[in-house]
């Protein structure tokens, strides 16, 4: 066996690996020991015919590949201990040559990680606030949401609902057909066509409105897109929303423990301060933990970008399906390909990979650790919140690896944690209220 | 019979592999009709060697249930050739 180490970049060695002839040889012995078991040539009982015979029979690639799926991990794992190579995850390997045997090895190795001057890292967290406008804008979604809706005499506008029989025909075939349909006239409403809304602004209770529309050339049902539809439309009544006064009744109705306008807009408010804080120290986090990647020098071999691509396309597709639609759809909807995605999700998860190890990196720098009893409250939380069963739920979650995963959570928590009050001042971020 | 209705097809079997090497014989399947001596000229011309000794048998037919009753597989005739110490035929290397 001779072993040439080359050139390393991103924390990868290629290794060149030829075989000397003798082991290969051997190894082809063996194979074919083990295929002739095996193999059913007729004219031989199994494990009875010689060699040549059975290399004529399954051919001799077939024997050397198989007697190279066995020796190679092999001579790989001795010339690794050879080179004192440590790799983290198994090689790609290319056989380039079969006379003698040569082949290339891309080993990956442990990604260095050197953390920048974290400790010097000041961060300033955004104050969480909530202005006016935004308690002022849930009022009124509350009072849209509980408002009454109101027959009027009067011409249809915006915003108005509609009770209509509508009939809709491209090139005589119907398009859509819906008796006493509710229609709410929004403006730059695409369904069910663009400036569906629009032409029906200024009709009256009663009255008949026909009318014609271009159906856009991305409209989804394709057989039809860009062409012409006709609609009649025999409008029944039209309603007004009526909102509610805000005043104490409005505000029981919302909420039968609050008496006043002020206690509602107090308890709202208060409500938003709640999610903005959360969201700003999300985002806090987010800004310290990408400061301290950048100021980090991280290298990793491609391959763990590779693992985390994978690791995100599962995780679309998981979501996809639970959207209904799957990710063929996905893929057809957005017209690419799935090697295509692959390609746009790698500087996503480059960014990912490297702030893990960042992360991982620090939490054994500064000696982060968690105890049992931490697991043990996780574990239980987690079982309270899930529902169903609660003693199956426990038995589940009692197994070695999933107290490592919690651990490894908890670990990484801990150390966003700390960095962040690093970061923020060592009363930082937390006390921010 | 022309010289190329002979030979039928080698034999390949776990016997006659053992008996190639050490032995120098070979064995066919040949044509019922064909006799030693249009054997031993058979094989000279087709695989370029020297044959020393044919023996030929009849290997009878076997019975064989086919729809419930037995019928008999053809009965064909073998021909096991010994060849000149140092002569090989490549077409048995295997296949």
């Amino acid at each position: 066996m001779k072993v040439t180490r080359e050139k390393e970049e991103d924390c990868q060695v290629f290794l060149t690996i030829e075989l000397e002839p003798a082991e290969v040889e051997e190894a082809l012995e063996q194979s074919y020991k083990r295929l002739a078991k095996r193999a059913n040539i007729p004219g031989f009982r199994k494990g009875k015919a010689p060699r040549a015979v059975l290399e004529r029979h399954l051919g001799k690639d077939r024997l050397l590949e198989d007697a190279l799926n066995e020796l190679l991990p092999q001579v790989y794992e001795k010339a690794l201990k050879d080179e004192g190579i440590e790799a983290i995850a198994s090689p790609s390997i290319e056989i380039t040559q079969t006379e003698p045997v040569v082949f290339k090895a891309t080993v990956p190795l442990k990604p260095t990680i050197t953390l920048g001057d974290y400790h010097s890292l000041k961060l300033k967290a955004e104050p969480a606030t909530v202005k006016n406008e935004e308690v002022e804008e849930v009022i009124e979604q509350l009072r849209r949401q509980h408002g009454t809706w109101e027959p009027m005499e009067r011409a249809a506008d915006f915003d108005d609902l509609v009770t209509m029989d509508v009939e809709g025909y491209v090139e005589e075939k119907p398009l859509v057909s819906q008796q006493g349909v509710q229609y709410q006239l929004l403006k730059d409403q695409p369904m069910p066509v663009p400036g569906f809304a629009e032409e029906l602004v200024g009709v009256k209770g009663g009255e008949d409105k026909e009318f014609k529309l271009q159906l856009p050339q991305d409209y989804p049902r394709a057989e039809v897109a860009g062409k012409e539809a006709r609609f009649k439309v025999k409008v029944a009544e039209i309603k007004q929303q009526r909102l509610p006064e805000l005043d104490k009744e409005f505000v029981q109705t919302v909420n039968p423990e609050l008496k006043t306008v002020a206690a509602l807009r107090k308890q709202l408010s208060a409500n938003l301060l709640i999610r903005a804080e959360q969201k700003a120290k999300e985002e806090f986090e987010e800004k310290v933990i990408d400061a301290v990647a950048d100021l980090s020098q991280v290298a990793f071999p491609p391959v763990l970008v590779d693992s985390e691509v994978e690791r995100l396309l599962e995780q679309q597709t998981r979501w996809l399906q639970a959207g209904g639609g799957g990710m063929e759809e996905y893929m057809s909807r957005v017209g690419k390909t799935e090697k295509e995605i692959r390609e746009e999700m790698r500087p996503l998860a480059a960014k990912r990979v490297s702030r893990s190890l960042v992360l991982g990196q620090f939490a054994e720098e500064a000696k982060i650790e968690v105890t049992d009893a931490e697991i043990n409250a996780e574990l239980e939380s987690i079982v309270q919140s899930a529902g169903g069963d609660k003693d199956e739920m426990r038995k589940r979650l009692d197994s070695s690896q999933a107290r490592l995963s919690v651990e490894q959570i908890l670990t990484t928590r801990k150390a966003i944690q700390q960095l962040v009050e690093i970061a923020g001042g060592a009363k930082g971020a937390r006390k921010k209220k | 019979m022309h010289q190329y209705e002979i030979l039928r097809r080698p034999l390949i079997t776990e016997k006659n592999t053992a008996i190639q090497a050490p032995q120098g014989k070979y064995a066919f399947e040949v044509a019922a009709g064909a006799n030693k001596e249009q054997v031993k000229q058979a094989v000279e011309k087709a695989f370029n060697v020297s044959v020393t000794g044919v023996n030929m048998m009849t290997v009878p037919g076997k019975g064989r249930r086919a729809r419930g009753k037995i019928v008999m597989t053809p009965s064909w005739k073998k021909a096991v050739v010994t060849l000149k110490p140092g002569d090989k035929i490549e077409l048995f290397e295997g296949v």
